[in-house]
């Protein structure tokens, strides 16, 4: 949990520094993008905290569903239907999702800490 | 644990690749959030042909105002005869102002009342052209890009009148009597098109009210210039403030 808050932060900073920037035509593509990437991160932080975490569905979720949802949009674009809305709303729902289970995990651990204490 | 060794080295590693990525979308300064859809960009590009097209009609009429300058310019330097360009001013606003003789394409619309035996209605009214036929049909020719109109000689300006006056109708200040002649000066096709096509008032008053209106389109009509006398009692140029 800690280390993807201060990975997203240094990213941040270093991504704010770099000189580098893209066409500003993209820019929904790649905010989709972004969305799926946190979502794999989140379910990455999930994982670890379950003890389940593999690298090899780690990563190929983290480009693979990037790429995915950024055609989707694409796709949609093209054919004038807003289809990126699909991958807005599964990524955002699993975002949520992820995120109540780390809650809870987290949450139990902390229970746990205490009655031992 | 299990296959993976240091999950949190690769959690960290791709949080920073996110961050740089959302870094990278923070400094795209979007300053709208609506996604870009097909339809915007076409209004878009509406919008952008539009400004050109007024950009298009400025530098035309700087142009044009350019040339003037040089005219007004040779005025002063003593090059060209001031008479004659006031002449020619003189011509083209009266040409303007429809006070000169005109000629060209368009169409003559005959109108007369419904002779027949078997009138429509049970009154002579709705047999007879009115005032307001005329005029809604003069409407209609203006609609279709009329230049100039005139009714049995009389032009039609935006200061004459069309009144009943009983059994004839008045056009500037002169009595003219059916069967009415009103020519028209423009696209032939756009003024046929708003006498003839279907659901005009003329077709109306044709195939309802059974009055003969006849269409002829030629290749040169003359309309006569505007012959009374008109002059500004209560209208003054009013000045916009610079």
């Amino acid at each position: 949990m800690f280390f993807a808050l201060i990975g997203i932060l240094l990213g941040l900073a270093i991504g704010l520094m770099l000189p580098y920037t893209y066409n500003t035509t993209y820019s929904l593509y790649i905010s989709v993008a972004i969305l799926a990437c946190l979502d794999s991160v989140f379910g990455g932080i999930k994982a670890n905290l379950e003890d389940k975490f593999d690298t090899s569905i780690f990563i190929s979720g983290f480009f693979g569903n990037a790429v995915l949802a950024a055609f989707l949009a694409y796709v949609g674009d093209r054919l004038g239907v807003p289809l990126y809305y699909a991958a807005i709303f599964t990524f955002g729902g699993r975002l949520f999702e992820n995120f109540a289970s780390i809650r809870r995990i987290l949450l139990k651990k902390r229970k746990e800490r205490k009655n031992k204490q | 644990m299990n296959k993976t060794k240091k999950p949190n080295l690769i959690i960290l590693i791709f949080s920073l690749l996110l961050g740089i990525f959302m870094a990278g979308q923070l400094k795209q300064n979007i300053p709208i959030l609506a996604p870009v859809t097909l339809r915007s960009i076409q209004t878009s590009k509406n919008e952008i042909n539009s400004v050109k097209e007024e950009i298009e009609d400025l530098k035309s009429l700087t142009f044009k105002r350019n040339e003037q300058l040089k005219i007004l310019e040779s005025i002063a330097s003593g090059d060209e005869n001031i008479i004659n360009i006031l002449n020619e001013e003189l011509k083209n606003s009266k040409i303007a102002a429809g006070f000169e003789k005109v000629e060209g394409p368009g169409i003559i619309i005959k109108m007369e009342d419904n002779l027949s035996e078997g009138a429509f209605g049970q009154e002579y009214d709705l047999d007879l052209i009115h005032d307001i036929d005329v005029l809604r049909i003069i409407n209609d020719l203006r609609g279709a890009g009329a230049e100039a109109i005139d009714i049995n000689g009389q032009r039609v300006l935006a200061i004459s009148e069309i009144k009943c006056g009983g059994p004839i109708i008045r056009v500037n200040g002169r009595s003219v009597g059916a069967p009415f002649y009103i020519s028209a000066i423009g696209d032939p096709k756009l003024l046929n098109a708003a006498i003839n096509a279907p659901n005009t008032y003329a077709y109306a008053l044709r195939t309802i009210d059974q009055l003969n209106i006849e269409t002829t389109v030629k290749d040169r009509i003359v309309i006569p210039g505007y012959n009374g006398r008109f002059n500004y009692l209560y209208s003054k140029p009013s000045k916009e403030g610079d």
